[in-house]
């Protein structure tokens, strides 16, 4: 796989070497099979507009900080893969990347809805195109729940039940469900806004929507599932290291059955699993006297422009090339996720390009409502209080309401920063 | 240019000397003119004057934490890694079979100590189900949270830092050898066991190695990254969280560059004054080759 990777990147940039239109550059994050996706996809639609595409592409660790770095510097790519959250942090005013409604003569924007433009526009430019869209969805392992005799839960009441049955059937070192880190931040998050129905930050105003209260109850709601033996102690957890879920041998051998992913890391957790073990989704749990199912839903990530591209018109036509064309969208394939353009999603979906559980998972997400989500819910800082905070009171070393008060004031200083 | 051109060395040098300015000389002092400043990275940076400072020595809790936890880690691992090095070189220059295999394979941890890769194997060593776990479990022992407990987690870095005692331990290997051995003999002669041979034979006439290994053992104890980046990203509860991860978070996830400059300048005047303490004590302890005062 590797030398495949190599030997691609070899020739797309000999092939950048050659005279063309235009020499380009783009940058992504992903894994060794979006990897080579998306040199087949430069390599062809380079071809198809006469440039060359010089691709630069890392893990999703640490390029948020690669990314930031060269736009300091103005070294940035002419086309970006940008985290949808990272827009407003890079382009506060609307002007960290190129308009492409400037270049809708080249790039056919009537491929995404107006809801899907709108997440891509900051102050009014259109920054950045949705590549896909995704959500948190519940995941479970089928297979050890059924060792467990229970079904798929509907409800975080039968969450909760599932707890002391995993323990007493299968053993204490099973457990129905997981979340520390980011995973339990969100899962707060969840809980609280199914209470509330209203979002941690409103979307329109920038402001907390949520009382001390309110957030200290889905906190304590979240202790009360470890006290359940529903979700493995913080501390016992991370015994195994910082290892991504899909790392953890505990998920692999299905002692830890169910998680709250985005739909699109489906074949990442479910690739390292044993053999005989079955994943399966399921709607968002539910609880009684819900405002909302409180869907956690976003673009996962755009394509943007550099607004100091010296080719702007060209990289716009590679874009369009990726998103829109039949060329650029057969060899990117899935491997972004269900795409969000109308005509690549057809297009794959002709071929039988999408695995049907790619089209199951994405309707959950699309099907299921809740409030619109404010980028800032990933800013870094932001993560970082929720997290710091959480994993304090998961220690015993503060309270629900100490919690609660250090992320809502964490919260409020980082808006109060942005907007300064 | 002709080969008697007096500026035919600074021409040698200067590849050096233009890498040094550009990627040393320069950040390091356009680091102390941003650390006054508020600087985004994406915009230019605004004179703030001391605001940064009065932050961090007064109201940033995470500094506090961050400092004590790298003091902790420093005063922990330097001596450890060095005391392990002059243990293991003076085992390592008895002539012994095959010495220059075990003197190899004591040195290479060291060469891969710092990678990535082994800061990924450390974490699998020491996992709740990793090989350390599973040799004490095999001994009758309970398992050890390592990393999920706040009161383990900086040891196991400590550990890896320790495990990378190669590069002191050729040097001190080098100092050893070095020591004239008519005065092992004489000492001998005169009935000196083998401790008092090395305390007060050896080891004075080393120190010049001890004092220079301490120096520079100090200096990447305070700038170490890649073992708390990669094993525990900091946690739990921020116990591993050495002032660089604060410096690199601040820069460039939090994109306040003025103020991580502040707190790198801070690490530097305390590798600094601690650099400056360790001199001024060598006088008292450090015997050169000719020193009188003995």
């Amino acid at each position: 796989m590797k030398s495949r990777i190599l030997g691609i990147a070899l020739t797309t940039t000999a092939l950048a070497g050659a005279a063309n239109a235009a020499d380009l550059r783009m940058s992504w994050w992903g894994g060794d099979s979006r990897h080579i996706a998306t040199q087949e996809a430069l390599a062809a639609c380079g071809e198809k507009h006469g440039h060359s595409i010089k691709p630069e592409f890392t893990g999703f660790s640490g390029h948020f900080e690669k990314l930031a770095t060269q736009i300091a510097g103005g070294t940035e790519a002419d086309i970006m893969q940008v985290n949808w959250p990272w827009l407003p942090i890079f382009s506060a005013n609307g002007d960290g990347f190129a308009d492409l409604s400037e270049y809708s003569d080249t790039i056919d924007l009537s491929n995404w809805s107006d809801e899907q433009i709108e997440a891509g526009t900051i102050k009014g430019a259109l920054n950045g195109l949705p590549v896909s869209t995704t959500g948190r969805l519940f995941v479970f392992n089928k297979t050890t729940w059924d060792e467990a005799g229970l079904e798929l839960p509907e409800t975080w009441e039968d969450l909760m039940a599932a707890g002391p049955v995993f323990a007493e059937k299968l053993g204490e070192d099973y457990y129905p469900f997981e979340g520390i880190g980011l995973d339990a931040a969100l899962l707060v998050t969840l809980v609280g806004t199914q209470r509330t129905g209203k979002p941690l930050i409103d979307a329109e105003t920038n402001e907390v929507l949520w009382s001390q209260e309110e957030l200290t109850d889905a906190i304590n709601f979240y202790q009360s599932m470890v006290d359940n033996h529903v979700i493995e102690a913080w501390r016992d957890r991370a015994a195994s290291g910082v290892n991504a879920l899909q790392e953890n041998p505990d998920w692999t051998s299905g002692k830890i059955a169910g998680t709250y992913q985005w739909d699109s890391t489906y074949f990442k957790i479910s690739d390292p699993l044993e053999e005989g073990q079955e994943l399966a989704y399921t709607d968002l749990l539910t609880q009684e006297g819900q405002e909302t199912p409180g869907i956690y839903r976003k673009a996962s990530m755009v394509f943007a422009i550099s607004a100091n591209s010296d080719n702007p018109e060209a990289a716009a036509e590679v874009l369009n090339c990726l998103l829109n064309e039949e060329e650029g969208v057969a060899a990117l394939g899935s491997t972004r996720g269900v795409p969000a353009s109308n005509a690549a999603r057809e297009q794959l979906l002709e071929a039988g390009a999408i695995e049907p559980v790619q089209i199951e998972a994405q309707n959950l997400v699309l099907e299921a409502e809740g409030p619109k989500i404010h980028p800032f819910m990933e800013h870094p800082d932001v993560r970082s209080v929720m997290s710091d905070s959480l994993e304090l009171f998961a220690y015993g070393e503060i309270d629900a309401e100490t919690a609660a008060e250090e992320i809502l004031y964490g919260i409020e200083e980082t808006l109060e920063d942005v907007d300064s | 240019m002709g080969g008697d051109s007096k500026y035919l060395g600074l021409w040698y040098v200067s590849p050096y000397l233009i890498g040094l300015a550009l990627f040393t000389a320069f950040p390091f002092v356009a680091s102390f003119y941003l650390s006054f400043t508020d600087y985004d990275l994406l915009s230019r940076p605004e004179f703030v004057g001391l605001e940064n400072y009065q932050k961090l020595f007064t109201r940033d809790r995470t500094f506090d934490k961050s400092l004590k936890v790298t003091l902790i880690y420093v005063f922990t691992t330097v001596p450890l890694k060095l005391i392990f090095a002059l243990f293991i070189a003076v085992v390592l220059n008895y002539r012994l079979k095959a010495i220059n295999l075990f003197r190899t394979a004591y040195y290479v941890p060291s060469i891969l100590g710092g990678s990535v890769a082994i800061a990924v194997l450390w974490r699998y060593i020491f996992a709740d189900t990793g090989l350390v776990n599973m040799v004490i479990t095999g001994l009758g022992g309970e398992p050890i949270n390592w990393f999920g407990d706040p009161n383990n987690a900086l040891f196991t870095i400590t550990l890896l830092r320790c495990w990378q005692f190669g590069s002191a331990m050729v040097i001190f290997l080098a100092a050893l050898q070095s020591v004239d051995r008519s005065l092992y003999e004489a000492a001998a002669i005169d009935g000196a066991g083998p401790w008092q041979i090395f305390r007060y034979i050896t080891l004075p006439l080393i120190t010049p190695v001890i004092f220079f290994n301490l120096i520079m053992q100090t200096v990447q104890a305070f700038q170490e990254f890649n073992g708390p980046y990669i094993i525990t990203q900091g946690g739990p509860l921020k116990s591993t969280y050495l002032l660089p991860l604060y410096i690199y978070d601040e820069a460039f996830k939090s994109f306040d560059m003025g103020y991580a400059s502040a707190i790198a300048w801070v690490l530097f005047v305390i590798i600094m004054v601690l650099t400056l303490i360790a001199f001024w004590s060598s006088k008292k302890w450090v015997y050169y080759a000719g020193d009188k005062r003995s």
